[in-house]
Order: structure tokens, then C-alpha cells, then sequence
């Protein structure tokens, strides 16, 4: 039987799911299939290469690879040498990428395949030596120039990794780092550590009663928190993990079809797309059991098409900032009783997890009544400690509230309100945080890119269009601008920023509106965007 | 339909996703072999305008829901089952 308590390692998770079911198959990724000992064995490889070469007091291991083998045996065998993971993400800009490298002190990078192109760039940025390791490739030669300054492990050096095993568990341990947008320009690292997944982990297994015959779709890149749910909840239980191919992101349906899915979960924007292009027919998805949703809000009409396409299912929303470990709140959709529990046609985040809890709170920190709006304030064990060496935005998120200083809060910037029924329902942002496509993103720190590449202080960026209550994107509006090149602006902010950041259009305006406050209205700016009357 | 129209319809494509895709699409080289999503000019909620754009133009639905999506996010094929699969 599994060991079940707060400090059992994830990769204990894994490896005596890898003793129980050494055929079951692991993992589906890039047409190929793993069973638990393969990928045991390759992780267990990448251990011992961490091990016998990682000579450095950092506890995390970069994983720069993306939907290949290299990805997930990568994150395993970073936790089977007992450090954390720091997933780099080749989709991202280089520049953000060696930023987030530098800013998380890894001396070691496991490399995939699929990033080759893009590692004699990252080597030149690189003022630190490094030891590369590279599973997946056996002649450099053709890859690389010269670099003296950094190690190369290559699969045919890769030890056995014959001795692999899970270690001391340990709570404290870290898991792993994740960066999000942060507001100053610089991305934000959040540190979690393997209790607060664990937390997460043993809670979900139970309510979804999570078991071997389980298909789990893998939908979210790995630089997204929510893709440490597909595979630490998959592997602690035996389970599959389907990984989703790029070019099937966009409409998954024929994929969960093919590989029959039973745990589906992604973001809402998901289920908004199939059901625009018809890809969404009641009953199309019969084999699933399970459809989590999460990372934005759920239109009410989203939850219903996906309840009666997947009539086998159980449809929940899910919620969580980073810093709280995934997700920490669920709410069971209910075609009867649900559309009446809705607030503005969004699906309500429903009730804490067992064992987390909650204030709402006012702008002094003290609670507000049940019914009125404040902003949503977390602890328990799946909350984070701070932020990565920022004590200044801890200080400032992490903090102790009015009658309750026994314990720290993490501040969401969430607003909430408590309805009679006690599920708690989203209401919107207390800052100029948005999300796109379930990724979070900070109007400030377009707007410091925005600001560089213009060469004004005047720019503003706005969600745009907003469809739902989601954001698809966004536009910015600048002014003061000498002889504006919207191509050139727009590629700078791409060398820098996410495609998801980067603005779709970019308008040029004779002054920005401000208000009565002299703050510029971005109200004003929507009623034109509105109103299509910018060119 | 016709081979003229498929052809006229591709040309209308290219068009559009040089006004509508992401700033900047005017630089760069689109053909009917171009992957409209790996390219990056097109993101997923862009695409789902462009299949409204091409059902408008060819008065028939698209019925995606066997084909692989890496069929359907190029130019030509997308054009091709708009006018294969249409009803």
C-alpha cells in the first residue's frame, strides 16, 4: 500500500507506481509510448547524471525541453536526485529564458532535443558555467561550436542509473519553480516545495478516486503550474499521461477521442474554441469520467456544452493562483442547479479545499461581512513561503491579517464574494493583473517593454478583444511617439515577451485620455475599441 | 465549386491573415503551404475568425471533427476542406 503523508515525495509517488505496474504504460509523448520501468530507467539515468556531475548547493535542476521524452524524464529525474524543477520553455524568448535561467541560479540544464537550435544562443548569454545534460543526443558536433566553460553529458555518457531511488522525504524539499509575469518588468518566481504538492496531490486523488486505468490528458506547457496536476496526480496512481501534441492544443477533440481520455482538464478558453468550430456535439466525449477546468474564469455556457458532450463526466471548476499550489478551491457543475448559482454568468470557484483556508478580506486586512466583495486571502499547506529571493514582494503578498496572525496569508489580488449557498464566486482583479489564455500576465510588464521599445512613457496596454469575461489578448495605445514603426515596436516586445503578452495591435493616438483622477482612462480606451472607431 | 474558386479562396485567405494576424504579418512571406499556428501569425482565437471568414465566403460549414488539426491549419488543405467536406 501507498505511504500517505505530508512529506512522501512526488518521485516516491512515481516509483512505486514504476514497482506496481512495471508494464503499464507511463507516458504517451511524440508518438511514442513509455512504460513505468522505461521511463524509470531513463529518469533514473538523468539522476545519477545530476548526482555524479551536479556539484553545486543549488536544490534546482532546469528542464529546457517541451512535449518530448526529455521533458518528463527530465522533471523526474531533477526530483530523483532530490531537487526541484525549473521549466524552461522553448516557445518562450531566449532573452526571457536565459533571464529566468540566471534568476533561478541553476548550474545544471537538461536539454531537449527539440531545444538544440536554440542552445548556442542560450550558451552565449550564459556568463556561468553550466553541465548540460542531453538525453536524446549523441554527437555534438553538429550542434555545437567549442564551449570550454560549460559540461556536456551526452545519452551515451548518461550513467546507469542502476541505483535510483526515491531518498529522505522531506516537506521542505523543493518541487519546483515556476515564473510569472511580475510587474516590474521582471519575471516573478514562485518556490513551491514537495509538501504543498503533496497536499494537492493526496486531496485530489481522493475526490476523483484517481486509478491505474486512467487515461490523463497533458494539455498545459510545463512553465504552467496546472501541468504538475496531469503529471503528479497520473503517475501517483498508475495512470496514463496523454501527452497533447502542439499542433493539437488549439482543437483536442479528435485526440481525446483517439486515445479515449478519461481525465481531461485545461483551460475554459479550450472548451470556448471546440465549441465555436463545432467540435463539441453532445456526447462527443463518452470515455471521459473526469473534466477539470481551470486558470480563468468558466463561463457558464462553456460548463454546459462540455457537460453535454462528456454526459460521463463530472465537470468541475477549479481554482488557484500559483502561489497556492495549482488549485485550492473546486466547484461540481450542475446542469440543474448551477446556471441559478452563476454571477454574472460565470461559474462560481466554489468551496476551499479540505484542510486550506480562506479570508475575505478589506483593503485594513479585516474580514468583510458574508455577501460583501473583498479580496481573497489563502493559507494552508498548500501555500507557498514567499516569492524567490524578492523579500520585498513577499513581505508585501505574504502577510498576517487581523485576528488571524497565528498563520501567514497569501493576498490573491482575487475579488471574491461569498454567496448564500457559501461557494465563493470570482469577481475580478484588485490590481491590472489579467489572463490570457489561463497564463498570468501583468499589464505593467508589457507596458515597461512597451516603454523601452517606444521610447515614450506614454503607452498603455488594455485586454483586447474580451469575449465571455476572458481576455483573447491584448492591444496597446501609445502616444509621443518619433516615427513610429509599429513592425519594429512589435518585434522587440516579441524578442522579450511570451507570444501570449505581445500586443496585437499597437495605436497610435495624438495624447492618451486621462481621467478625472489624471490617470489614463483605460474605460475610455475600451468605449473606442468598442466602438471600432481606431484605424 | 471549382478549382478557380479554391484557388481564389486561398488567394482571399493570405489576404486576410495579412490584415488580421499578428502586427507585422505584412513582413512576412505567407504562400498556401504556410502552417498558419506554427508560424505564429494566427493564434487559436484568430483561427476560429478565419474559419467563420472562409464559411462566410463559401457559404458552407466546415466540418472539422475527423480531421487532424495539423491538416487543417495550413493554408491550402484548410481551403481544400472547405470546399471537400462542406455542407
Amino acid at each position: 500500500m501507498t505511504k500517505q503523508n505530508s512529506s512522501r515525495s512526488l518521485i516516491r509517488g512515481f516509483l512505486e507506481s514504476a514497482e506496481r505496474f512495471p508494464d503499464r504504460t507511463a507516458l504517451v509523448v511524440d508518438g511514442e509510448s513509455l512504460t513505468y520501468s522505461s521511463l524509470r530507467r531513463l529518469a533514473g539515468r538523468i539522476a545519477s547524471a545530476i548526482a555524479e556531475n551536479g556539484h553545486t548547493r543549488s536544490p534546482l535542476v532546469a528542464v529546457w525541453a517541451h512535449r518530448s521524452q526529455t521533458a518528463y524524464a527530465g522533471i523526474l529525474g531533477s526530483l530523483g536526485a532530490g531537487k526541484g524543477y525549473v521549466p524552461l520553455n522553448p516557445k518562450f524568448p531566449l532573452e526571457r529564458t536565459c533571464r529566468m535561467l540566471a534568476l533561478a541560479g541553476c548550474t545544471v540544464l537538461i536539454v531537449g532535443r527539440e531545444c538544440l537550435g536554440q542552445l548556442s544562443g542560450l550558451l552565449g548569454s550564459a556568463d556561468f558555467p553550466l553541465t548540460l545534460i542531453l538525453p536524446e543526443v549523441f554527437d555534438l558536433g553538429e550542434f555545437l561550436p567549442s564551449r570550454p566553460n560549460h559540461r556536456f553529458i551526452t545519452a551515451g555518457q548518461l550513467p546507469s542509473g542502476e541505483s535510483f531511488s526515491s531518498g529522505e522525504d522531506s516537506a521542505s524539499a523543493s518541487a519546483y519553480l515556476l515564473f510569472t509575469s511580475g510587474s516590474t518588468g521582471v519575471p516573478k518566481g514562485v518556490p513551491i516545495n514537495q509538501g504543498n504538492v503533496r497536499s494537492y496531490v493526496d486531496y485530489i486523488c481522493r475526490r476523483y478516486d484517481v486509478n491505474e486505468h486512467d487515461r490523463f490528458s497533458q494539455q498545459f506547457d510545463l512553465t504552467f503550474d496546472l501541468s504538475a496536476h496531469d503529471l503528479f496526480v497520473c503517475w501517483e496512481r498508475g495512470a496514463c499521461l496523454y501527452c497533447v501534441p502542439e499542433h493539437s492544443l488549439m482543437a483536442p477533440a479528435k485526440f481525446i477521442r483517439d486515445h479515449q481520455v478519461t481525465m481531461w482538464f485545461s483551460v475554459p478558453s479550450v472548451a470556448g474554441l471546440l465549441e465555436k468550430m463545432r467540435l463539441l456535439p453532445p456526447g462527443c466525449f463518452p470515455s471521459l469520467r473526469c473534466s477539470l477546468f481551470c486558470g480563468e474564469p468558466l463561463p457558464a455556457a462553456y460548463a454546459a456544452s462540455w457537460q453535454e458532450a462528456a454526459p460521463n463526466s463530472i465537470v468541475d471548476n477549479l481554482y488557484g493562483p500559483t502561489e497556492a499550489t495549482i488549485a485550492i478551491t473546486h466547484y461540481r457543475w450542475n446542469s440543474q442547479k448551477s446556471p441559478g448559482e452563476c454571477l454574472n454568468g460565470i461559474v462560481p470557484i466554489g468551496q476551499m479545499f479540505e484542510g486550506q483556508q480562506f479570508r475575505i478580506t478589506d483593503s485594513r486586512g479585516e474580514s468583510v461581512p458574508i455577501g460583501e466583495v473583498g479580496e481573497l486571502c489563502l493559507s494552508g499547506s498548500q501555500v507557498a513561503a514567499g516569492y524567490w529571493n524578492d523579500p520585498a514582494k513577499t513581505r508585501q503578498q505574504f502577510v498576517r491579517l487581523p485576528g488571524a496572525r497565528e498563520r501567514i496569508w497569501y493576498r490573491t489580488g482575487d475579488l471574491v464574494q461569498r454567496d448564500e449557498a457559501g461557494n465563493l464566486c470570482y469577481l475580478g482583479r484588485v490590481d491590472h493583473q489579467i489572463k490570457i489564455r489561463g497564463y498570468r500576465v501583468e499589464l505593467q510588464e508589457i507596458e515597461a517593454v512597451l516603454r523601452h521599445a517606444c521610447g515614450t512613457e506614454q503607452v498603455v496596454s488594455v485586454p483586447w478583444p474580451v469575449n465571455s469575461g476572458t481576455a483573447e489578448g491584448v492591444v496597446a495605445f501609445v502616444s509621443g511617439v518619433k516615427g513610429f514603426d509599429q513592425a519594429r515596436i512589435l518585434a522587440n516586445c516579441g524578442d522579450v515577451l511570451p507570444d501570449y503578452m505581445v500586443p496585437k495591435k499597437i495605436y497610435l493616438l495624438d495624447e492618451l485620455p486621462l481621467n478625472s483622477n489624471q490617470k489614463i482612462d483605460r474605460g475610455e480606451l475600451r468605449k473606442l475599441l468598442l466602438e471600432g472607431a481606431l484605424a | 465549386m471549382n478549382a478557380v474558386a479554391e484557388k481564389e479562396l486561398i488567394d482571399l485567405v493570405v489576404d486576410w491573415v495579412k490584415q488580421n494576424g499578428r502586427n507585422g504579418s505584412n513582413h512576412t512571406e505567407i504562400s498556401e503551404s504556410t502552417n498558419l499556428l506554427e508560424s505564429g501569425l494566427l493564434d487559436s482565437f484568430a483561427f476560429v475568425d478565419l474559419v467563420l471568414f472562409i464559411e462566410n465566403c463559401t457559404r458552407q460549414k466546415i466540418d472539422l471533427t475527423d480531421v487532424a488539426p495539423e491538416e487543417f491549419t495550413v493554408v491550402k488543405s484548410l481551403c481544400h476542406l472547405a470546399f471537400q467536406n462542406g455542407h
